[in-house]
């Protein structure tokens, strides 16, 4: 049995909102010292999308864009990819390869339950190699 | 890496079966704290207690078996350093078993999750110490376990972090209700860094043994 992505995952995520601001994100990126947030659905018909440091980076500080005025949906990247808690990480590196992502949220039933980044991955299985050899 | 150097006599052999039993305990008193955490039953975190007092008798056969003469003395200060070092994680895993039968219920719900997985995490290291000892015992590479031990350190420092930024926002009734919560916390962080540094003591020992 290969390891499960709820093994590795980090359940540090932080969400905001569609209409918030890209100086809102910055605040929270810094303050939790994290790389990106989860953007949340507008209504439930909706379904997550993601803004990274590289979106605010790339398409506003470049561009001399006011951060007050640009508004998270007009850089976040919709939708998210997602798998499920119990995919496994074999799969999942697979996956990060073919999109050439560095990240995937993970989710539990249709709840956004935690992130997992290519240095979990690379940790977890340090980790597992450090149990078993 | 023992086995390479030295040829064993009875004392030595004594050592090494009392020191795989001193970590042996202590993975058992970081499983049994993270079943108490788990089910939230504080009355069952006196296992640690318990093994906390075998873990002691074993550590003074262990100190004075080298002192009489077991291992070459070279090796001797840092492998009683590495002792010394999983009975202050002892210590410590025992100082947050008797803060968790003091603290409130409903402010350790508020920090239950990120506990939960620091206790997890814990176990694990004292699982990837233990390992990293036999290694030194037997074959394999110390520094890949070393490597592991501070990247699991290095998720208790996140978590750590995040439990900080709880912490800082709870309200308490008074000083000792604060004071139990704040010395919970820092005892569960602590033994991750207590559990690196045994770890690095055991590749000290690797190195001086080379």
């Amino acid at each position: 049995m290969g390891t499960k992505v709820r093994e590795i995952m980090n359940t540090k995520i932080e969400t905001i909102k569609m209409d918030a601001t890209v100086y809102d994100a910055i605040e929270r990126l810094v303050d939790k010292r994290l790389r990106s947030l989860v953007v949340l659905p507008r209504d439930e018909n909706d379904v997550y999308g993601i803004v990274t440091v590289r979106d605010i980076v790339f398409k506003v500080i470049k561009n001399n864009l006011d951060i007050h005025k640009i508004k998270i949906e007009e850089i976040a990247s919709k939708p998210v990819i997602t798998v499920d808690k119990d995919t496994e990480v074999g799969h999942l590196i697979s996956m990060m390869e073919k999109f050439n992502i560095a990240r995937v949220f993970v989710l539990e039933g249709k709840d956004v339950i935690g992130v997992v980044s290519l240095l979990d991955i690379m940790a977890g299985a340090l980790i597992e190699r450090a149990r078993r050899t | 890496m023992f086995d390479k150097i030295l040829s064993f006599g009875k004392s030595e052999n004594i050592v090494i079966k009392n020191i795989k039993s001193h970590i042996n305990l202590l993975c058992s008193a970081s499983n049994c704290f993270k079943d108490a955490l788990n089910k939230l039953e504080p009355e069952k975190a006196s296992c640690v207690i318990e093994l906390e007092r075998d873990a002691d008798t074993i550590r003074r056969d262990i100190i004075s078996t080298i002192h009489e003469g077991a291992f070459l003395p070279y090796v001797r200060p840092n492998l009683c350093r590495f002792v010394e070092m999983v009975d202050e994680t002892f210590d410590t895993l025992e100082d947050a078993a008797l803060l968790f039968r003091q603290i409130d219920k409903s402010i350790f719900k508020t920090i239950e999750h990120e506990c939960l997985k620091i206790a997890s995490i814990n176990a694990e290291m004292c699982e990837l110490l233990q390992i990293a000892f036999e290694t030194l015992h037997g074959k394999g590479n110390i520094k890949e376990k070393n490597l592991a031990i501070r990247l699991c350190e290095k998720q208790v420092d996140d978590i750590k972090f995040e439990l900080i930024d709880k912490l800082i926002r709870i309200d308490v009734k008074n000083f000792w209700e604060g004071k139990i919560v704040s010395d919970f916390v820092e005892s569960i962080t602590r033994i991750s860094d207590l559990i690196e540094d045994a770890s690095d003591y055991l590749y000290i020992i690797e190195i001086s043994l080379k």
